[in-house]
């Protein structure tokens, strides 16, 4: 049974989890984590909005849910623990612009979570023209 | 970060970080199981092979790619999941089941028959 509680103890994945956490928040002060660690994410941008990947391994796709509020978007789930307790888990983002939350769509399959939120369309843009005097 | 880099941009599939997958073991009367963590990972990604009493099971996980996308964060590399198992005696390897869910790997090892446990009847004397 010694290989077993090895892997459960397993200190190489703090080392791994340090290295693929640690440096991006600090990069990306924009896209700091508002709260929570766990999942872990990729998140795409670009003009029309974001794509959020998250790995939500063992979770029950009907207990997971996202929230989208203005700028701040929020993973929140439930996990079935090994005793029969579930644990919650919840983690926000701070983002630098405002997203749509009446097209987000979101789809669980191998404990990866992808959603896709649009940016929320801007307010108009008004031209005001300069007349020459 | 530069090695986490480098397995995501450069290194890609043919050789990708590895990483030992969380990993749970409970016993039941009958087996233990064996839940292995692999979010990311499809069915056809995972092998599964025993050798002699070790059980070894690798593992690659799919990460979305885009190109006309910026990636403002990036925690999720592409990596190889590898674990190994030396199986306890008790363990009866022809029997072992494997099944997975949420993308996690759950394994049934079912103990051996004289290793379960017997209710051992009183016959009157």
């Amino acid at each position: 049974m010694r290989a077993y509680l090895n892997t459960i103890n397993n200190p190489w994945r703090v080392l791994d989890e340090l290295m693929t956490e640690f440096p991006y928040d600090l990069l990306n002060s924009a896209w700091r984590t508002r709260s929570g660690h766990y999942p872990r994410v990729n998140v795409w941008e670009s003009e029309q909005g974001l794509v959020v990947e998250a790995e939500v391994a063992g979770v029950d796709p009907e207990k997971l849910e996202v929230a989208v509020d203005a700028n701040v978007l929020t993973l929140k789930g439930s996990r079935a623990q090994a005793d029969g307790t579930k644990s919650e888990f919840q983690r926000s983002f701070n983002l630098p612009f405002e997203l749509d939350n009446e097209n987000v769509k979101a789809k669980a399959k191998n404990g990866m979570l992808t959603v896709s939120i649009p940016r929320k369309a801007a307010a108009e843009k008004r031209k005001i023209l300069i007349e020459n005097a | 970060m530069s090695l986490a880099t480098k397995s995501e941009n450069e290194v890609q599939k043919v050789n990708r970080l590895e990483v030992t997958p969380v990993t749970r073991v409970d016993e039941q009367e009958a087996a233990f199981t064996l839940t292995v963590e692999l979010p990311g990972v499809s069915e056809k990604d995972v092998e599964i092979s025993l050798e002699n009493r070790t059980l070894s099971i690798t593992a690659e996980n799919t990460v979305l790619s885009f190109t006309d996308r910026e990636r403002v964060l990036a925690e999720i590399p592409e990596v190889r999941y590898r674990a190994a198992f030396e199986l306890p005696e008790r363990v009866e390897t022809a029997g072992i089941k494997a099944a997975h869910k949420n993308g996690l790997l759950i394994l049934t090892l079912p103990k051996r028959e004289e290793v379960k446990p017997r209710r051992i009847s009183i016959t009157a004397g």
